[in-house]
């Protein structure tokens, strides 16, 4: 109890001990130490990814290459590049370029002091290990910025989850509001009719929809089919926002309908402000999924190079066997570091949303 | 206080002058325009294709013949229960959703209790941060957890078992767990908002009566959630049998994370393109989730709270 009391945030008034501040500040201190470390421990895994997409195709062949990026280290020579290894001697271990490789002994030139000539030792040269300078290449980037055109990728998918957003959200609010506040005849067997949706896998319907979308309407080779259908709404945010929908009191509209506001200004008056945080979460679940999407992109605008989404060039890079680990990490990287900005970048995001609507 | 999920009456929802009988038929009416996108979407849109993968499991429809396609009845189905494979599919995915989700979910309740918490710095930058592993397309989960823990070159075996001299014995068995631990993104954020949404006044009057935030959480934090809860919970668990997922990985059609989904999409394209075995093993698997639903939509009386159903108590 007495923790508890003093780790709850105490008023100005009574914060006139010293002690009770610093009780609070360690707290502080510890929690948010806490949450970074967590952090760390959560992403170190994606440092594979950026490590190695710095990597060059030559080293990813080189199975004797250290994790970090690098190169072996040369010694030109005579005019011949020569590898350097790690020799053990009498007086401690040098870095010396190999000269003339044999079974039992070996020929080495010391580069700090070539004048010295061909040193030999005496040994087994397949035991040694080479020697790595450390260094970073942009070649991944690079080829691939050549290969794609990523402006018009990126212009295509924002078009995309643009038109679609604004459709996904303006039905399923209108939807999930209806559901959660009307008693429509049969409501109950509709809503898990629409929860029913959500259970079908989608390359079950994909033939049928094909057949839809491309025979019936001829959209093939058109953007219709990935932002059409979010007009009618999204099975999965409409079970999301009615559930939201359905924990704000109901006295709050009622007020509203006894002033006399219709049922959408009661959903914009009162339901929207209290949901904001939900609201916001589909917008952003439904950027990050049509973000991803590869499906009905690579279905419909797969005859059109230029229309093509950002994920679908992405997922052509992925076949294994035609590019290298350093291209696919590369290429998943300028597939994820547009998201982390946008993210980072928004001003309005949940907490601060929430915040401006109550000081309203 | 007893707690259904579907609500039992309508309130005054007209202007007041209405009668009984009017208001109903406008609570109605008003409701049947607001759905009605739905209602015309999945006329148009989804009742075809689900009718159509209905009528394609009674059929031995091959995708690369056709023209011959036969009504079989009921032999799909039955075929199932001799397909040993395709059983196991499902008890893999029954286990997923035993085994994995509840660790997602919980990591995910107790992410968002730390971020509902006005003692956290640097909020905006560690949200982001947090939820990034789940936006990363499944192809870059799989290259860096090879890349980690691969028997030879992986990360894990050069930094950590070689220098302490250990056998590396995680392999690829560690893809599930990173995987579920690394899609707690989503529902982060709706637990979150739903925390978020808790009114302040609760949390005030709570804390004027001496309750400690230990007992803040569990006593007032957890139950305002829980429909945010229940949500997470029925998403993840469809979303272990093959059904939508919150969030899209962006796999092609041919590969999903579902042992289940993964099944039939091998039945529908790798080699035997056999159209009608798959659509009936979606609509078993169809009804085993609609089952398990059905069970935690029930179950929601003990344990999901919604406000206005006091509301209903107190009249």
């Amino acid at each position: 109890m007495k923790r508890s009391e003093l780790s709850r945030r105490v008023r100005p008034r009574d914060t006139s001990t010293l002690s009770l501040r610093l009780w609070e500040f360690t707290g502080n201190a510890l929690l948010n130490l806490f949450i970074w470390i967590t952090l760390v421990v959560y992403l170190f895994p994606l440092s594979y990814m950026l490590i190695t997409s710095l990597k060059t195709s030559a080293q990813m062949r080189d199975s004797k290459s250290p994790i970090w990026p690098a190169h072996a280290a040369t010694y030109n020579y005579n005019g011949r590049s020569l590898e350097i290894y790690k020799v053990p001697t009498s007086s401690g271990e040098r870095h010396w370029a190999l000269e003339e490789p044999h079974i039992k002994y070996s020929m080495f030139v010391d580069p700090q002091n070539p004048g010295l000539g061909p040193i030999l030792w005496n040994g087994y040269w397949g035991s040694l290990t080479l020697v790595y300078l450390p260094s970073v290449t942009l070649e991944n980037f690079v080829t691939l910025w050549q290969t794609f055109n990523y402006p018009n990728l990126l212009r295509n998918t924002l078009v995309v989850i643009g038109l679609g957003e604004i459709g996904v959200l303006f039905s399923s609010i209108m939807v999930a509001y209806g559901f959660a506040r009307f008693r429509i005849p049969g409501g109950k067997f509709l809503f898990f009719l629409l929860i029913g949706t959500i259970m079908i896998p989608d390359s079950i319907t994909l033939v049928p929809s094909f057949v839809f979308y491309g025979r019936v309407l001829n959209w093939t080779g058109t953007f219709y089919p990935l932002i059409v259908p979010q007009f009618f709404g999204s099975a999965i945010y409409i079970f999301l926002l009615r559930q939201n929908f359905k924990t704000i009191p109901r006295d709050l509209d009622e007020a509203a309908m006894l002033d006399g506001a219709g049922p959408l200004r009661t959903l914009v008056s009162v339901i929207l402000p209290q949901s904001i945080p939900t609201v916001v979460t589909v917008a952003l679940l439904h950027f990050f999924n049509a973000w991803n999407e590869l499906k009905m992109a690579s279905l419909y605008l797969g005859v059109r190079p230029d229309l093509q989404t950002i994920a679908f060039s992405t997922q052509t890079t992925q076949s294994i066997g035609s590019t290298t680990e350093g291209l696919q990490a590369a290429a998943l990287l300028l597939m994820v570091i547009p998201l982390v900005v946008l993210f980072l970048s928004q001003r309005f995001f949940m907490q601060d949303m929430v915040i401006a609507s109550v000081e309203k | 206080m007893t707690i259904t999920v579907m609500r039992r009456a309508p309130r005054n929802h007209a202007p007041q002058k209405l009668k009984k009988l009017s208001l109903r038929k406008y609570s109605a009416r008003v409701g049947f325009l607001l759905i009605l996108p739905w209602i015309l979407g999945f006329a148009l849109l989804k009742a075809f294709p689900i009718l159509a993968a209905l009528w394609y499991s009674f059929t031995n429809f091959h995708m690369l013949q056709p023209d011959q396609i036969q009504f079989i009845g009921l032999q799909n189905y039955l075929a199932f229960f001799n397909d040993p494979r395709a059983i196991n599919s499902l008890i893999r995915s029954l286990n997923y959703f035993i085994t994995t989700v509840p660790i997602e979910m919980i990591a995910a309740l107790l992410l968002a209790a730390v971020f509902a918490s006005e003692r956290l710095r640097a909020k905006r930058i560690l949200r982001t941060l947090f939820f990034m592993p789940s936006i990363i397309p499944a192809v870059a989960i799989s290259i860096i957890v090879s890349g980690l823990l691969n028997r030879d070159s992986g990360w894990i075996n050069e930094l950590i078992l070689k220098p302490l001299n250990l056998q590396n014995s995680l392999g690829r068995n560690a893809f599930p767990i990173v995987l579920a631990l690394w899609t707690i993104g989503p529902g982060f954020l709706i637990m979150l908002s739903a925390m978020l949404n808790v009114p302040r006044e609760i949390y005030e009057a709570a804390r004027v009566d001496g309750a400690g935030p230990l007992a803040t959480f569990v006593l007032i934090t957890l139950p305002m959630i829980s429909p945010a809860v229940f949500f997470s919970l029925v998403i993840n668990m469809i979303s272990s049998f093959g059904g939508v997922a919150l969030l899209d990985r962006g796999l092609p059609y041919s590969r999903s994370l579902s042992p289940m989904e993964t099944y039939i999409s091998n039945q529908l394209f790798s080699g035997s393109y056999n159209l009608g075995y798959a659509s009936a093993l979606a609509w078993v698997m169809f009804i085993v989730v609609m089952l398990i639903t059905l069970v935690l939509f029930f179950s929601t009386r003990f344990w999901v709270h919604f406000p206005e159903e006091d509301d209903n108590e107190e009249i």
